[in-house]
C-alpha cells in the first residue's frame, strides 16, 4: 500500500514538474536557448497570485488568462528589445544568451522582492485530498497533472498540424532553410518566446496552490526545467512529461527509501546518467 | 607599450601588497572579495573561455577546497595553509576521473551537467557525518583577514600568470583550437582529450585552493555558503562582461562589475538587484563579446585574431 502511494505521490509530483518545465522546453526546443529567467516568471506568477489572493481574496484561477497575457507581453517585448540583438543566436549554451538571461534573471527577482517583498507566501486554495481507501490523492497536485498533461498534449498537437507549428518546427530544425522557405523566422522566435514565459507564468499561478514562495526560489523552477527536459529529450513535448515521470518518480521513492538529504542527490545523479547514456535525451533526437 | 605597462604592473601589486596596512576592515573585506571573484572568474576562463566548455559547477571544487581544509583545520589541528593546499591537490585529484566522464558531453550538456555534478557534489558533502551534515563546521578562530588575502593574492597573480602563458603557448592554441572545432582540431593531431582535461584540471586546481581561504574567512562554513552557485554565476559574468577567452577580460570584468555593485548597493539598497540586472542586459547588448575585445578592436582594427576572421565569415 505504501509503495502505491509513493507511486501516486511520485507520478502527481511529475505532473507539478512537467508544468513547470514545459514554458523552458518550448524556449530551449525552438530557439536553443538556456532562459536563466524561466524560474523567475513562474516564481513571479506565483508570488503575484498570492499577493492578489491575500488582498482581495480573488480566485488564483480567475486571474490566470491575465498573468498568462502579462506573460506572453513580456516575453514578446523582452524578445523584440533584447534576446533578438545578440549576435550568432543559433548556438546552444551561446554564452551571451546565458548572460543575458542571467541578467534577466537578477532583474525579475529584483522586481519581485521590491514589489511585493521578501515573505514567503502562498495560496491556501485546493488543499484538500480525495480519499480512495487509505490512499489519499491531493486537489492541487492532480489539477497540476492535469493542466500540464493538457498543456503538453495541446502544443504536441499545435506544433504537429498546424500552419504555426510546421513553421515553429522549421526554425528549430534548420534556421537557414526556414528562411529560404518563407518563414518569418523571426516571428516565429518571438512567438515561441511569447508562449514560453505565458506557459510558466500560467504554471505559476498553480505553483502557488502548492509552495510556499517569494521572488527569491525562482532558480529552484530553472534547475528542475532543465533536469526534466535534459532526461525526456530536447524539444520533445511528449517526451518531457516522461522525464518528469521519471523525476517525480525518483524523488518519490528515492526519499522514502534513501532518507531527505540524500534522496536530494538522486535527480542530479539520474540526470547525469541519462546524459551520459543518451545526451539527447530518452526520447529525443541524437545531439549532434 | 612595455616600457610603461611593467612599471605600472609592478606599482599595482606592491599597492595591493601594502593595502591591508592602511585599509580599514570594511575596504580590506571588499578587496578581499573582489580579488577572490576575479580569481573565480579566471579559473573558470581557462575551461570555458579558452577551452569552449561552458561550466556551471566549478564552484564545486571550491566547496570542496573549503571543507577539506576545514576539516583539516578542525579536526587534525593542521595549520591553514598546508591544509587549503591539501584542498587544491584534493579537487585536482576529482577533476582528473570527473573531466573524463564529464567532457564527453557538449554545448549545454556539459555547463548543466557540471551544474547537476556540482549539487551532486553538495549534497554528498553534506552527507559525511564529519563535515557537521548539513548545520556546518566551526573553524578555530586564529588567522586574520590579512593572511587570507595574502594568499587569495598570491593565487590571483598566480591565475593572472598562468593565463598570460595559456594565451602563448601552444597549450592554449590546442585549447582554442578544440573551441572553434573540435573535430577538425582531431584531425590536426591535438590530442583533445588531453588538452580538455588539462584545462578542467587547471580550472578545479585555482578554486580548489581558493576555497580554503574563504573557509578561513568565513570561520563558519555550510553547504550553502561555500557551494554557492551565486558565487559560481557572478565569476562566470564577470568573465563574459571583461571578454572570455582573453588574459585582461576576467580583471577587467571582475572590476566593473565589483564597483557598480558597490555604487548601487550603498545608494539603492532596495532595487539594487533589479538595477544591476538591468545594466548587465544593456552592457552586454551594447558590447556583446565584452569590453576587453571591444577596446581592442578600437586600438588594433587592422590585426585580425582567429576570433574575428570568424565572426566575419
Amino acid at each position: 500500500m505504501i509503495l502505491l502511494q509513493l507511486a501516486i505521490n511520485g507520478v502527481l509530483l511529475g505532473g507539478v514538474l512537467a508544468l513547470s518545465a514545459l514554458g523552458f522546453n518550448i524556449v530551449f526546443g525552438v530557439m536553443r536557448v538556456v532562459n536563466l529567467a524561466h524560474g523567475d516568471f513562474v516564481v513571479l506568477a506565483a508570488v503575484f497570485a498570492a499577493f492578489a489572493f491575500a488582498q482581495s481574496g480573488i480566485n488564483p484561477l480567475l486571474l490566470l488568462p491575465l498573468t498568462i497575457l502579462a506573460g506572453f507581453a513580456a516575453g514578446a517585448v523582452i524578445h523584440h528589445l533584447l534576446l533578438r540583438r545578440l549576435p550568432g543566436e543559433i548556438a546552444s549554451a551561446e554564452p551571451s544568451s546565458l548572460t543575458l538571461t542571467f541578467g534577466l534573471s537578477y532583474f525579475l527577482t529584483g522586481a519581485g522582492l521590491a514589489t511585493f517583498g521578501g515573505r514567503f507566501v502562498s495560496v491556501p486554495f485546493l488543499t484538500g485530498a480525495f480519499q480512495l481507501g487509505s490512499l489519499s490523492i491531493p486537489q492541487a497536485r492532480l489539477l497540476a497533472f492535469a493542466v500540464a498533461v493538457a498543456l503538453s498534449l495541446g502544443f504536441a498537437f499545435v506544433l504537429r498540424s498546424t500552419a504555426v507549428g510546421r513553421a515553429i518546427r522549421a526554425t528549430s530544425q534548420n534556421l537557414d532553410g526556414a528562411l529560404a522557405c518563407g518563414v518569418d523566422v523571426d516571428r516565429v522566435r518571438t512567438l515561441a518566446f511569447a508562449i514560453g514565459t505565458a506557459v510558466a507564468t500560467a504554471a505559476g499561478t498553480l505553483m502557488s496552490f502548492l509552495y510556499n514562495l517569494n521572488a527569491q526560489q525562482g532558480v529552484l523552477f530553472t534547475v528542475n526545467a532543465f533536469a526534466v527536459v535534459v532526461i525526456g529529450g530536447l524539444g520533445n513535448y511528449t517526451g518531457a512529461v516522461l522525464g518528469a515521470l521519471i523525476l517525480g518518480l525518483t524523488e518519490s521513492f528515492a526519499s522514502y527509501f534513501m532518507g531527505a538529504t540524500l534522496a536530494e542527490a538522486a535527480p542530479y545523479l539520474l540526470f547525469i546518467l541519462v546524459l551520459l547514456v543518451a545526451p539527447g535525451g530518452l526520447r529525443g533526437r541524437r545531439a549532434a | 607599450m612595455k616600457r610603461i605597462v611593467l612599471p605600472f604592473t609592478a606599482l599595482v601589486v606592491v599597492l595591493l601588497i601594502m593595502a591591508p596596512l592602511r585599509l580599514n576592515g570594511y575596504a580590506i573585506n571588499l578587496l578581499y572579495v573582489t580579488v577572490l571573484s576575479i580569481a573565480l572568474a579566471y579559473g573558470w576562463n581557462i575551461i570555458s573561455g579558452y577551452a569552449g566548455y561552458f561550466s556551471f559547477g566549478q564552484i564545486a571544487f571550491f566547496g570542496v577546497g573549503a571543507y577539506a581544509t576545514g576539516l583539516l583545520v578542525a579536526d587534525l589541528r593542521w595549520y591553514w595553509m598546508p591544509a587549503a593546499l591539501a584542498g587544491g591537490v584534493l579537487a585536482c585529484a576529482l577533476a582528473i576521473p570527473l573531466g573524463y566522464v564529464m567532457l564527453r558531453l557538449r554545448g549545454p550538456f556539459f555547463a548543466m551537467g557540471m551544474f547537476g555534478m556540482a549539487q551532486m557534489v553538495r549534497v554528498l558533502v553534506t552527507a559525511i557525518p564529519a563535515t557537521g551534515s548539513g548545520s556546518g563546521l566551526f573553524l578555530p578562530p586564529g588567522s586574520g583577514i590579512t593572511e587570507v588575502y595574502y594568499w587569495t593574492l598570491a593565487i590571483c597573480l598566480g591565475a593572472i600568470a598562468l593565463t598570460i602563458w595559456i594565451d602563448r603557448s601552444a597549450f592554449g592554441l590546442r585549447l582554442q583550437a578544440l573551441r572553434e572545432d573540435e573535430q577538425v582540431a582531431g584531425t590536426l593531431g591535438v590530442d583533445t582529450t588531453r588538452a580538455k582535461i588539462s584545462a578542467f584540471v587547471l580550472s578545479a586546481l585555482i578554486p580548489g585552493l581558493l576555497g580554503g581561504g574563504y573557509a578561513l574567512f568565513l570561520t563558519y562554513i555550510e553547504p550553502d555558503a561555500v557551494f554557492s552557485s551565486r558565487l559560481d554565476l557572478q565569476s562566470i559574468v564577470m568573465a563574459i562582461l571583461g571578454g572570455l577567452g582573453t588574459v585582461w577580460g576576467p580583471l577587467v570584468g571582475g572590476l566593473v562589475m565589483t564597483q557598480i555593485s558597490e555604487a548601487l548597493w550603498a545608494r539603492f539598497p532596495q532595487i539594487y538587484l533589479m538595477i544591476f540586472g538591468g545594466l548587465l542586459v544593456v552592457l552586454l547588448i551594447a558590447l556583446p563579446r565584452g569590453i576587453v575585445p571591444a577596446i581592442a578592436d578600437r586600438f588594433a582594427p587592422r590585426r585580425g585574431t582567429l576570433r574575428q576572421a570568424q565572426d566575419k565569415r
